[in-house]
């Protein structure tokens, strides 16, 4: 089947050459066209364009981004351990107490017993809250705490404030810290230091007795403990929140100005003054 | 056009003035206690690397003696020659790079103010500190305020802090019927127990006598010198109403305070 197809493409050829030839004397009739050249090598390749612009910024995001803070206590007393710290962020609108007025429930329960967690749950309970940390533990006299992380929308950082409740535990229902601070409009890296009084909760008589202190001084007089602590009994001289005028101690019980409490259980080393705590807050983020 | 040239001209140069010139403060500081004399005043400009005390931790050397003795240089005390704050800062009245001080010399009686010219060499920090006496180690302090910038005047009150270095015997110094216990050392001063500056110019009433110790207690003719740091808010001195007895030497219806213990007004002249 191969060999008559190879036959008749010869054949044709042949006879377009002999035609080209054309014949002797005249012109002949032109020839037809010859057969089609190659195709031509490609062209190299064009240059890479520039690169395009950089597109726009994204829109910040709507409540999605946090700012972040720190608070450290330091206790600048002698000889008052200060119980777990309730440590709260919240809005301007919130106060966890007032001087004056009378103290709630958790402000109580926190300063005679030293348990912070109702005060927490207090400002749980206001629509301005943000956010709390309970420190969790003893902060030693004369000792800087550990630093506790509070997160809160970026887009309440305008309108911050800081609260901040610790029992001195060698006292009837003595407390400091801070009542509502203003921390508002901090950048990122900055820092605030608060220099804090001391309120008397105004919920129990400083009496100064085993029976009705939780801290070590009462422990050592066979009382204190939890038992030392939260009595629902309110039975000082004022039912009201004020600042606290120091303790009086068993001290010079027996020298002839008779100043001191003999039926205290506190000595002089458990006397303070103000300032008795320092705050820091430090925005992180 | 001419005018107005001068004009930016002037505005320009007095900028660079107010930039490069060194700012001399107006220190002007009040004693409020009724009864505590300041002794000699440590004023430094600084910066972040310098910290004369920080609560809640311990005291050098050095705040030690400006504590327990009012010792800030060894013109004051050639025994404190190492250990006191010239040591640990510097030459007085130099830039010391990371800081320049003065001691402002004389005591402050209660009640009284003074106030002194004093070139911080564009330091961004200002601490100033005075021993209380009579007290064991009890001093005023002004913790590394920022220096404003901004011609005016600002106030600042100051706390009274313990050193920790020393326990609150609260025993006249004068004493001889009590010595510092395993050395026997006389009362007073650095290093041993003992109120110092008991019988300065300033003071209100004499001490006492006979007082058993507050902070710590005499045994046998002999007081601990012991240690109540790191530093710390003074628990203000007891003092006690018997003259020749009771706890302490000190009198409790004079020798107490209250926080704030002196006020600070610093002037930041125009440039």
């Amino acid at each position: 089947m191969k060999n008559p197809i190879i036959k008749l493409s010869t054949l044709l050829i042949l006879s377009s050459l002999l035609a080209a030839c054309g014949d002797d004397g005249d012109t002949g009739p032109q020839g037809p066209a010859g057969p089609q050249g190659e195709a031509g090598a490609d062209g190299t390749d064009g240059q890479n364009g520039q690169d395009g612009a950089d597109g726009q910024d994204g829109q910040d995001g709507v409540n999605g981004n946090s700012a972040v803070y720190t608070v450290q206590i330091t206790n600048l007393t002698y000889s008052q351990p200060f119980a777990p710290a309730a440590i709260i962020l919240h809005e301007s609108g919130y106060h966890a107490f007032a001087e004056g007025e009378a103290a709630s429930m958790g402000i109580e329960v926190m300063a005679e017993g030293g348990n912070p967690s109702m005060v927490i749950e207090e400002a749980m309970d206001s629509t301005d809250f943000l956010d709390a940390q309970n420190s969790g533990g003893i902060l030693g006299p004369r000792t800087t705490g550990d630093t506790f992380t509070l997160v809160v929308p970026e887009l309440d950082a305008d309108d911050l404030r800081l609260t901040v409740t610790t029992m001195l535990v060698n006292t009837n229902d003595a407390f400091t810290g801070l009542n509502a601070a203003n921390v508002s409009n901090m950048a990122v890296g900055d820092a605030k230091t608060f220099m804090t009084v001391t309120w008397d909760a105004g919920t129990e008589a400083n009496t100064e007795t085993a029976a009705t202190m939780p801290g070590p001084a009462a422990g050592a007089a066979g009382g204190g403990g939890e038992a030392a602590g939260y009595d629902p009994v309110r039975d000082d001289l004022a039912d009201v929140v004020r600042l606290h005028t120091g303790v009086t101690t068993n001290a010079n019980a027996t020298d002839p100005s008779r100043e001191g409490l003999a039926t205290s259980v506190l000595n002089e080393g458990h006397r303070f003054d103000f300032p008795t705590s320092r705050v820091v807050i430090t925005r992180t983020r | 056009m001419k005018f107005t040239k001068i004009a930016s001209a002037t505005l320009l140069s007095l900028a660079a003035v107010s930039v490069s010139q060194a700012v001399t403060l107006d220190v002007e500081i009040t004693n409020l206690t009724q009864a505590q004399s300041f002794t000699p005043r440590l004023v430094i400009a600084h910066d972040s690397t310098v910290d004369a005390f920080e609560v809640g931790q311990p005291a050098s050397s050095a705040l030690a003696w400006l504590a327990e003795a009012g010792v800030i240089d060894d013109e004051q005390n050639a025994a404190s020659s190492g250990a006191n704050f010239e040591a640990l800062l510097g030459p007085a009245d130099t830039d010391n790079g990371s800081n320049t001080w003065h001691r402002f010399g004389g005591l402050l009686a209660p009640s009284a103010t003074l106030s002194y010219p004093f070139d911080t060499m564009d330091k961004p920090y200002l601490s100033l500190l005075s021993m209380l006496i009579p007290t064991n180690d009890a001093f005023v302090g002004m913790d590394s305020i920022e220096i404003p910038t901004e011609p005016g005047t600002y106030t600042y009150y100051l706390n009274a802090y313990d050193a920790g270095t020393e326990l609150n015997d609260e025993l006249n110094s004068a004493r001889t019927d009590v010595v510092e216990a395993g050395t026997g050392n006389a009362l007073g001063g650095y290093g041993v127990p003992g109120v110092a500056g008991g019988g300065a110019p300033t003071r209100i009433v004499d001490l006492g006598t006979g007082g058993t110790g507050v902070g710590a207690q005499v045994v046998n003719g002999e007081i601990e010198d012991g240690e109540d740091g790191p530093v710390h808010i003074h628990r203000n001195a007891l003092g006690d109403t018997d003259n020749a007895g009771g706890a302490s030497d000190l009198d409790s219806t004079v020798h107490r305070w209250l926080n704030p213990v002196a006020r600070v007004v610093i002037t930041v002249p125009a440039s």
